[in-house]
């Protein structure tokens, strides 16, 4: 009992990370109708900041620096939205697609050319984990979970209950009307980057602590988070929060069943499944930042 | 019309009879090398093992008279790049001999093409044991994996481990190796409790450790890289998992104690070895050190270069530069020859023997298990 108990557990706590990810994903696809395949090297990019103020010059404590490590993913995803998406913004959506592949390969090298293609640690000690009625965990993961639940939290409130975020769900619902009715899209805009580019930099540097850092730790993680998009249907945030987390249970639980070495066939099979049965996700629901 | 046939005839002199009179001053093989990618590191090391040979070689009178020349050709590191490099090195070089790539998935794509061209085709560092299937034209002076797999079920044995958990990297190199490992081990009387692949290049090993706690061993076999090991290890060590790990030669490096941490105390492995009290080996160091004095003797340089030396005294021996003359010259050649590497014998399938020696993790350094 205790062993599914603990798949479950490795399963909610890979899932809130992966939740963290399609959140900023969808976000993207709500506002702006593509799916920003970029998306993953803001993961990345989150991580090797961190490598970088924690390295000569800088040696900041690992809790020092991922502040500025966010601010310059922050600038990042702004850069990305200003020079390569904002130019193409009224063209088709295939434009932008193709424009995001080719960015994010783009971006993928820059990290090789700066850190190397070889694995990197932040060299965080070594801990046993801590045992609850017979379920380990590690310091680092309840700090995965909560950092989940805190940054969800705060993007719950932010939607619900100011007037920056229900702007944005009103430009996700109609650009152009939002537009005709005065709501500013470049503001708008702004904060949608700099939210993706938070969740995913943010994730990155927890999945960095817990395991460690290479150049194609966006990708292998974009994938994930396209399957919790296509889950919860894309554009749609709670549907995101809940595809996240069921896919990391679904690929922690499915090794008590299928061979372990086949845990991203689950996520996969999930895109092709969705993408031929339910592209629009299991809430049925098109589009919008809700 | 005489004039036309006069240059007819002229062209016919310098091309038609070119390779009759123009007998080539020098004796060329390719190589295919990673100069650059991934694998470039080590390619850089591979490349100045194989020149030291080659200057011994030339200085000791090349082959019969002529010197020795290696052609190298990049492969970017890939199995694509590989591929077009050896068919370059075959159609238009016309090399009899090439030397491979380094990396049994780049090995195993090229050596279909050299086996269709009758190209003898060498490799100093792919130990895949499907290399043994390529054909008749393959030759490795590297020992395959077959060896290690047995290796390290005798190693389990040794220990007194009569039942383990199984767990192995999901590609060719790691199923092939598992299963030698389950049938030696099996005979022998040993039981594998549970046994599953895991997937190469993943961070998170949680759910597979849950497997190796579940089935609660003495003693766990993980047949994996560097990196997956170092993860395995560490996730274990967190989850409270407490086993002896037993890993083969890939896992064997620095970098896995540094991603592992205080995790990787106590691994037990094994690896091929040769001595290194060896004059054999002493000439190689001090030649080494005599070339390249600021530079370090790279991994697997030695292997490059027994290769080039019994290469050239397979070439001293064969009757002509045809395959078939320099194959049987190879065999002839090997047969007995001991290297820097040991006994460089080939079987009827161009292997090559191995000693196994053993590694642990002991304060944080690797070391010999004795």
């Amino acid at each position: 009992m205790t062993y599914y108990a603990q798949l479950l557990l490795n399963g909610i706590i890979a899932g809130s990370v992966y939740a963290l990810f399609a959140v900023g994903l969808t976000m993207v696809y709500g506002v702006f109708r593509f799916i920003n395949f970029a998306h993953g090297e803001l993961i990345a990019f989150g991580a090797y900041f961190v490598l970088f103020f924690i390295g000569a010059p800088f040696s900041l404590p690992l809790y020092a620096a991922v502040a500025p490590a966010l601010t310059l993913t922050i600038i990042v995803g702004l850069t990305q939205d200003r020079f390569v998406y904002k130019p193409l913004r009224h063209r088709s959506h295939i434009t932008l697609l193709i424009a995001s592949i080719g960015l994010s390969f783009l971006l993928r090298n820059i990290i090789r050319l700066i850190w190397g293609s070889d694995l990197q640690t932040y060299g965080v000690a070594l801990t046993r984990g801590v045992t609850f009625f017979g379920l380990s965990l590690t310091w680092i993961q309840i700090v995965m979970m909560a950092t989940a639940v805190v940054f969800l939290g705060f993007l719950y409130v932010l939607l619900t209950r100011t007037m920056l975020g229900k702007s944005l769900r009103a430009v996700s619902d109609n650009m152009l009307l939002a537009d005709i009715m005065g709501i500013s899209m470049k503001k708008v805009g702004r904060t949608v980057w700099v939210l993706a580019s938070i969740f995913a930099g943010t994730g990155g540097i927890l999945m960095a602590v817990d395991t460690n850092l290479e150049p194609l730790m966006g990708l292998t993680n974009l994938i994930k988070a396209f399957a919790a998009v296509l889950l919860g249907g894309a554009g749609n945030v709670w549907g995101a929060l809940i595809g996240g987390l069921f896919i990391g249970v679904a690929e922690n639980l499915g090794v008590a069943f299928f061979s372990p070495g086949y845990k991203d066939f689950i996520s996969f099979s999930i895109i092709i499944i969705m993408l031929l049965f339910k592209p629009r996700g299991i809430f049925g629901i098109a589009g919008g930042v809700r | 019309m005489k004039k036309y046939i006069l240059l007819l005839a002229a062209f016919c002199f310098v091309w038609c009879g070119a390779p009759v009179w123009a007998q080539s001053p020098e004796v060329v093989v390719g190589s295919v090398t990673p100069l650059t990618g991934k694998l470039s590191v080590y390619g850089e090391g591979f490349q100045q093992a194989m020149n030291l040979a080659l200057d011994e070689v030339n200085a000791e009178g090349g082959i019969n008279g002529k010197p020795m020349k290696i052609f190298f050709e990049d492969n970017n590191s890939t199995s694509k790049g590989s591929v077009s490099a050896i068919q370059k090195l075959i159609t238009v070089n016309k090399f009899p001999l090439i030397f491979g790539p380094a990396a049994s998935s780049n090995f195993l794509a090229v050596c279909p093409i050299a086996q269709q061209n009758r190209t003898i085709l060498i490799g100093a560092e792919s130990a895949a044991a499907d290399i043994t299937k390529c054909g008749s034209y393959v030759f490795r002076v590297f020992p395959s994996d077959l060896l290690q797999g047995i290796g390290v079920a005798e190693l389990a044995e040794s220990l007194g481990y009569k039942e383990v958990v199984l767990t192995y990297v999901n590609n060719d190199w790691g199923v092939g190796l598992a299963d030698v490992f389950k049938e030696k081990f099996t005979a022998k009387g040993g039981t594998i409790i549970d046994e599953f692949p895991h997937d190469e290049g993943k961070t998170d090993y949680r759910s597979e450790i849950l497997r190796i706690k579940k089935a609660n061993p003495k003693a766990v076999v993980n047949l994996t890289y560097i990196k997956e090991g170092a993860m395995l290890l560490r996730q274990a060590y967190e989850a409270n998992v407490t086993v002896q790990w037993l890993m083969g030669s890939a896992s064997k490096s620095p970098k896995l104690v540094e991603l592992a941490g205080g995790a990787a105390e106590g691994v037990i492995g094994t690896y091929p070895t040769f001595s290194q009290e060896t004059p054999a080996y002493q000439a190689y160091k001090s030649a080494w050190e005599a070339k390249y004095p600021d530079k370090k003797m790279p991994i697997f340089g030695e292997y490059n270069y027994d290769m080039v030396k019994l290469t050239a005294r397979a070439l001293r021996l064969a009757k002509s530069m045809d395959p078939d003359d320099i194959r049987a010259a190879l065999f002839e050649a090997g047969k007995g020859y001991v290297g820097v590497t040991g006994d460089k014998t080939f079987d009827e399938n161009g292997d090559v023997g191995a000693v196994y020696g053993r590694w642990t993790v002991k304060d944080g350094a690797i070391t010999d298990y004795k």
